[in-house]
């Protein structure tokens, strides 16, 4: 018997579910690389999933970070701040 | 196999125990309370391999046994009335996630007024969450149920979560006599547990995410879709059972019926009052009268292939509820209603919050109906007593 009418609410982690932010984003986090000590607590938490570990560090993907602050509030050193976009 | 006198609680708790469940839920409310109690008592005493968890509430047990049951492990628990009501919400997210659950009801009336007696209105009320919902008539019913609940619940074509009713006392603290299977010959019939996906830090997934609306209704459909293909799984698995564990039950169909294929007239029941209305069958056939049960066993899916074949041609039915949808009427009555628009079907509300109906009241209630003297109505076997009622009063 097919099986092709079952179908399984799940989702993986996948860069930008929101799709591709645009101009309307206000604030953006900035990463302050000295004081970060590469936890990907950020990495774990952002939405998004636009946060990448690299080297030790993190970089950020701002084609799709919506700004939400998320990354900025549960780093535990304080490494990232919101900046104003303009 | 070997047989022993226990009641229906005990009965579901050997069922679970027999089925090899890792997660069990506990939370006490009458009248299932007897069930986990007995459960514990037999991880207590090292005969069951399971992480028992004592939650603060019925939503918390339904979310411990969802979250559990995510990660691949059969899991189970049980509740009545206020608690099932309480659990509504994960009652659903189960369902949507798809996940394969096991729950016994033991039924009961739900308040206001306070009222700890049986009644069919807290099962009932979960009919359109997306469970399998099975209701037993008789203790042993209960415990093969239980054990083809799990079966049902996991197989590829179904990936749904199964409630198994059973009416509060009358079964869960009745005692008779119930055959129990054999751990080898329930060790063949239950395989370990399959699902399409585990909660697994290796290949990580979301379960329950956010869905664009079409994808969501894609999903809703889907979960119809399990539920009648369902059908098919149910009576494999009955037939299974009938052949290979318990071999005396009739599980080849979901629903069952008495005296039926010549009946001109037929009752449809539900749960322990059925036997009560075999009875009343065997009288009414002495007198001539060519009468049959149909006895509903399963409320989803609904058979209605098989209801049309069986009850279709018949010259009266009579539905007997023990539940009912304010201001419409029985939930068993509306569903043959609209399953059989052109049959004359009556129905009847009658044995809320444990009003006793037995033989004796279900013989004139049918005669009358025989008789042609029915409308849908509420049927009381004595005078109701008036506790207090108050006029209306105006505050000025
Ligand atoms: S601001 Fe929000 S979306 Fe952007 S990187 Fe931080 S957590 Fe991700
Ligand atoms: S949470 Fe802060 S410290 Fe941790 S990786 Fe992100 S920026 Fe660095």
């Amino acid at each position: 018997m097919s099986l092709n009418y079952q179908y399984f609410p799940v989702s993986r982690p996948s860069e930008g579910g929101g799709g591709k932010t645009g101009n309307w984003r206000i604030v953006r986090p900035l990463v302050d690389l000295n004081k970060c000590i590469g936890c990907k607590a950020c990495y774990l938490w952002c939405p998004e999933n636009t946060i990448i570990p690299s080297d030790g560090k993190v970089t950020i993907n701002y084609e799709y970070c919506k700004g939400c602050g998320v990354c900025s509030n549960v780093c535990p050193v304080k490494a990232i701040s919101m900046v104003n976009e303009l | 196999m070997m047989s022993k006198v226990i009641s229906g609680n005990e009965a579901v708790a050997l069922g679970v125990k027999l089925s090899r469940v890792k997660v069990i839920a506990i939370y006490p409310i009458t009248p299932q309370t007897y069930i986990i109690e007995e459960l514990a008592a037999m991880r207590d005493k090292g005969e069951l391999d399971a992480e028992v968890i004592r939650v603060e509430s019925e939503h918390s047990a339904m979310a411990a046994i969802y979250g559990a049951a995510s990660t691949g492990v059969r899991v189970y628990t049980a509740t009545a009335s206020q608690g099932l009501l309480y659990m509504h919400e994960m009652v659903w997210w189960v369902a949507g996630s798809r996940i394969p659950i096991v729950m016994t009801v033991g039924t009961r009336a739900v308040g206001a007024p306070w009222n700890i007696w049986n009644e069919h209105t807290d099962f009932m009320s979960e009919r359109d969450s997306g469970w399998i919902m099975t209701f037993a008539s008789t203790p042993q019913e209960a415990l093969d149920l239980t054990l083809q609940a799990f079966r049902i619940s996991e197989d590829e074509r179904v990936f749904l979560p199964m409630m198994v009713g059973m009416d509060g006392f009358i079964l869960s603290h009745t005692k008779t006599r119930v055959y129990i299977p054999s751990q080898e010959d329930v060790d063949e019939f239950l395989p370990p547990r399959k699902q399409p996906y585990t909660l697994d830090p290796e290949d990580p997934v979301d379960i329950g995410n956010m869905f664009q609306p079409i994808d969501y209704m894609k999903f809703r459909h889907s979960i119809h879709l399990a539920m009648l293909h369902s059908i098919d799984v149910i009576k494999e698995v009955g037939k299974e059972y009938e052949k290979k564990v318990i071999p005396i039950g009739s599980y080849s169909t979901l629903n069952d019926s008495y005296k039926l294929d010549d009946a001109e007239y037929a009752i449809v029941s539900m749960g322990a009052w059925s036997l009560d209305v075999m009875q009343v069958v065997d009288e009414l056939r002495k007198e001539g009268i060519k009468i049959g049960l149909y006895r509903i066993r399963y409320v989803r899916p609904w058979d209605e292939e098989d209801i049309k074949k069986k009850l279709g041609d018949k010259q009266g039915i009579l539905v007997l509820d023990r539940s009912v949808s304010f201001g419409r009427g029985g939930h068993l009555y509306l569903e043959l209603k609209s399953t059989l628009p052109e049959a004359n079907i009556k129905g009847v509300v009658t044995g809320l919050g444990g009003v006793s109906i037995g033989k004796d009241m279900i013989l004139p209630l049918t005669r009358k109906f025989i008789e042609g003297n029915t409308n849908n109505e509420w049927f009381y076997p004595s005078e109701v007593e008036k506790v207090e009622l108050r006029n209306p009063r105006y505050i000025k």
